[in-house]
């Protein structure tokens, strides 16, 4: 049986710490503040992104550089026969087409998933990936078997202000008409490829409550209905922890017998867009 | 001899000379108002509806009855303005849908005509209620068809007979409506189609009418432009709206009451002096108001003076005319799948609109219904396969109602929000992946949970839901009624917040009226704030006239 090894980048929430847990192998994502670069995890933590982000100061996103990227590559193709690489979603980021680009190059050995995930349900795809190792699974029919599964999750995020996302680009012009003139939250969805607007509340408890109806008719409609067996729930926020545990609190309440699984700081790469005090949830339909 | 049958001369000129009495007696119309809110006008709107409806039969070919009754029935339909229009309109239609093929009508024709006439009216508004026109209408209707039944056959008696009962039931409306009689009066709408009526049955008599009306007054222009728009300068004979309230020092006896009229017939027109036992509300339009305060000096003080130039006004009317024509004059929007239509007023409130993504703002509200023929124009204008209109005020509801009725190439949706709060939280739960279907659905759920108040000021004295109101009194209307009533403004929008808010209250929303300094709403927001820790409060600029507030708890 060949030997296959895990390789995403740090969009999926996971630190260095739990990569090594899970024995999986995490590209950082780097990023531009006033012309220098950082890496997310690595040399820049979450509480300092948010700072620089406060201050106004110019925050670019930016592709892992691809040598990088290729020597993790040839690094974990010495102990291992091959790899499935499972990186940010190609529709919100070009990572994901260089990195299929880039792949050729290794004679079948790499296999890049492009299966449209983000933050918690990227790293739901990574355990599910880890999952069909243990059954036995090779390189080839992961990246199927995730591909086929990836209209199988949905993300809703709430925002708490629409000034960062006006400012950068990664939004329809849909999400980004949405009227400034009232004090809105916007509840954004990200299905398949885009950031796109899915409904206004005026107040939090209305925002959450648009999130919970959403994720059930979800679940209901595409996922199979309520069984805690059949989804798991994930929260994420940024630079808003207390309002997240108060949120997984009422999420578990409103579906009873499902616990949430992750409570993460959203990936950097959307926080850079929609700026702190967001809260966002996902679910995913588990994978059988 | 008396003429047994009505042929379409006859009818045609009926019409106009009840059209013509309606306009003459509008302005006491408006006095019956059971709200005494400024510029909620029943007799505006009814006359509005009905001179649009006059001006297609003035141009028809009088001879032809059927020409007469589709003038009088599509004309009257997209002029319909505010509900008494709507309903009057519905009543025009029903009465011409029986006649329309005969040449002459005898009694037992037009009584059934009055029986289809109801028939339509009721059917058009969705709860119907007894002590208003609709049961005026339909007391008349009972009696001609009893006295088609004992046999008469004199058109002369016949109506009369009518007429006169008509006019009890209308007195009895007091007696079925708590509001009117705790405010003493008939219902207005009731009042109108009286007049309509009894315009009719004078030319019908023989009484010479002066029809000129029909040139002067304008009715909603052909682009669907109300017809305050379209008025000529030179048409203003007399210059200044004069409106002051005499506090009588001693009693205004009949007499003086006619001395006086005739006075200020003299020195101008558009007269209404309505005397109470202890004051005189006078309105007048003249050349010199200065005439009119002198003599009125002699009978006590005065009170709320009020003069406009109403020439200068025109003309200001008639520059938004060209900023409005101007803006018409845009290319065609984008098509679109769903599109709105909010009626707003108050350059605050439409630019919330616009920012929610309102596609199309037809100017209006209490202060100015829009009829349904500016619905049909704002619906052509819009290019959507489904559009959404937004009334936001409970008396233009029917108006677009009766706009969707007559839309056949678009689908049209009317969501009842009876206010503007109630508009802006139907729009924000707007969602462009669900079906318009779907959206209008939870819109209806959505709009359940607004609550709404606006403050005003009372046009004069009155009693609604147990409270005595001043006129100059600030009032706080709820969804309901009347929640506060008193002499300090911010101490009756406060009283009225409490009656609005509970535990489940997130979101208190304040709009301040154009009236309003900024410094003032936001001092008032942080009152608020203080008094409601636990809710969130948004102060915006609305910009509406005559509501100093418009707030909203939900």
């Amino acid at each position: 049986m060949k030997k296959v090894a895990i390789v995403t980048d740090s969009n999926a929430g996971i630190s260095p710490q739990m990569a090594k847990e899970l024995g999986v192998f995490v590209i950082p994502q780097p990023f531009m503040i006033e012309g220098k670069t950082y890496f997310e995890n690595i040399d820049l933590t979450y509480e300092e992104f948010y700072k620089t982000l406060e201050n106004e100061v110019d925050v670019r996103t930016s592709q892992p550089v691809p040598t990088d990227m290729m020597e993790v590559w040839d690094d974990v193709l010495k102990e291992y026969d091959e790899l499935v690489h499972i990186p940010l979603s190609s529709g919100l980021s070009g990572a994901c087409q260089s990195a299929m680009m880039f792949a050729d190059e290794y004679d079948g050995r790499v296999h890049v998933v492009n299966n449209q995930r983000i933050s918690v349900t990227q790293k739901q795809s990574v355990r599910d990936a880890l999952m069909l190792i243990e059954k036995g699974h090779d390189g080839k029919e992961i990246k199927q078997i995730l591909e086929e599964d990836k209209f199988n999750s949905s993300i809703y995020i709430m925002l708490d202000t629409l000034k960062y996302l006006k400012k950068g680009g990664r939004i329809t012009p849909a999400a980004a008409a949405i009227g400034t003139v009232l004090k809105l939250k916007p509840v954004l969805q990200i299905q398949g490829e885009k950031l796109d607007a899915f409904a206004k509340a005026r107040t939090i408890n209305q925002g959450k409550k648009i999130m919970i109806d959403a994720i059930r008719n979800d679940v209901n409609t595409r996922f199979g209905g309520e069984d805690p067996d059949n989804i798991s729930i994930h929260i994420a926020h940024t630079n808003n922890h207390d309002m997240a545990m108060e949120f997984k609190a009422e999420f578990e309440e409103a579906f009873p017998g499902v616990i949430v699984k992750d409570v993460d700081e959203l990936s950097l790469v959307v926080s850079c867009h929609i700026g702190p005090g967001a809260l966002a949830v996902a679910v995913c339909k588990t994978l059988k | 001899m008396a003429l047994k049958t009505i042929d379409a001369k006859m009818l045609s000129k009926m019409f106009l000379a009840g059209a013509k009495n309606l306009d003459n007696k509008k302005e006491w119309i408006n006095e019956l108002n059971v709200f005494p809110v400024p510029d909620g006008d029943t007799g505006t709107n009814m006359t509005m509806t009905i001179m649009a409806a006059a001006k297609e039969v003035a141009k028809a070919d009088g001879s032809d009855m059927t020409a007469v009754c589709k003038a009088i029935s599509s004309g009257s339909l997209r002029g319909a303005r505010g509900n008494s229009g709507v309903i009057l309109s519905q009543l025009f239609r029903g009465f011409t849908k029986s006649i329309s093929e005969k040449t002459e009508l005898n009694v037992s024709d037009i009584a059934e005509a009055c029986q289809k006439a109801v028939e339509t009216a009721y059917k058009a508004v969705m709860k119907p209620k007894e002590g208003t026109i609709l049961t005026v209408a339909k007391g008349g209707a009972e009696r001609a068809l009893e006295l088609v039944e004992e046999g008469c056959n004199d058109m002369e008696v016949f109506l009369e007979d009518v007429l006169r009962h008509m006019d009890e039931v209308l007195l009895q409306t007091p007696e079925m409506l708590p509001v009117l009689k705790q405010a003493g009066v008939v219902d207005s709408g009731g009042q109108g189609l009286m007049e309509v009526l009894k315009g009719a049955y004078d030319a019908f008599m023989g009484k010479e009418i002066d029809f000129t009306i029909t040139e002067t007054v304008q009715t909603s222009a052909p682009s669907g432009r109300p017809n305050y728009d379209a008025q000529a300068e030179a048409d203003i004979k007399f210059g200044y709206c004069t409106e002051f309230i005499i506090l009588l020092n001693k009693t205004f006896n009949i007499k003086m009451e006619m001395d006086f009229k005739e006075y200020l017939e003299s020195i101008g027109d558009s007269i209404v002096v309505v005397a109470d036992d202890d004051i005189v509300k006078v309105h007048v339009h003249t050349n010199d108001p200065g005439f009119a305060i002198q003599r009125a000096l002699k009978y006590g003080q005065l009170s709320n003076l009020k003069i406009d130039n109403m020439r200068l006004e025109h003309e200001e009317k008639l520059f938004k005319m060209n900023e409005k024509l101007e803006a018409a004059e845009e290319p065609m929007m984008e098509k679109k799948d769903t599109a709105f239509i909010a009626v707003s007023i108050g350059d605050g409130m439409n630019e919330i609109f616009k920012g929610l993504g309102v596609d199309y703002i037809i100017e209006g509200g209490q202060t100015m219904n829009p009829s349904t023929e500016d619905m049909l124009t704002a619906i052509e204008k819009v290019n959507a396969d489904n559009i959404i209109i937004l009334p936001n005020n409970k008396n233009i509801i029917l108006a677009a109602n009766q706009a969707q009725s007559l839309v056949e190439d678009k689908n049209i949706f009317v969501v009842p929000t009876k206010t503007v709060p109630q508009g802006i939280t139907a729009v924000i739960n707007y969602m462009s992946d669900l079906s318009a279907e779907d959206n209008v659905a939870s819109m209806n759920e959505e709009i359940g949970n607004v609550k709404t108040g606006q403050v005003t000021y009372a046009v004069r004295d009155t009693s609604i839901d147990d409270k005595e109101i001043k006129q100059g009194d600030y009032m706080g209307i709820g969804d309901a009624g009347i929640l506060s009533v008193g002499t300090d403004m911010l101490q009756v929008t406060l009283e009225m917040l409490k009656a609005m808010a509970d535990e489940d209250t997130e979101l208190i929303s304040i709009y301040y009226g154009a009236e309003v300094s900024e410094e003032d709403a936001e001092a008032f927001s942080e009152q608020v704030e203080e008094l409601y820790p636990k809710c969130d409060i948004e102060l915006q600029y609305g910009g509406q006239p005559i509501y100093y507030y418009v707030i909203s708890a939900e």
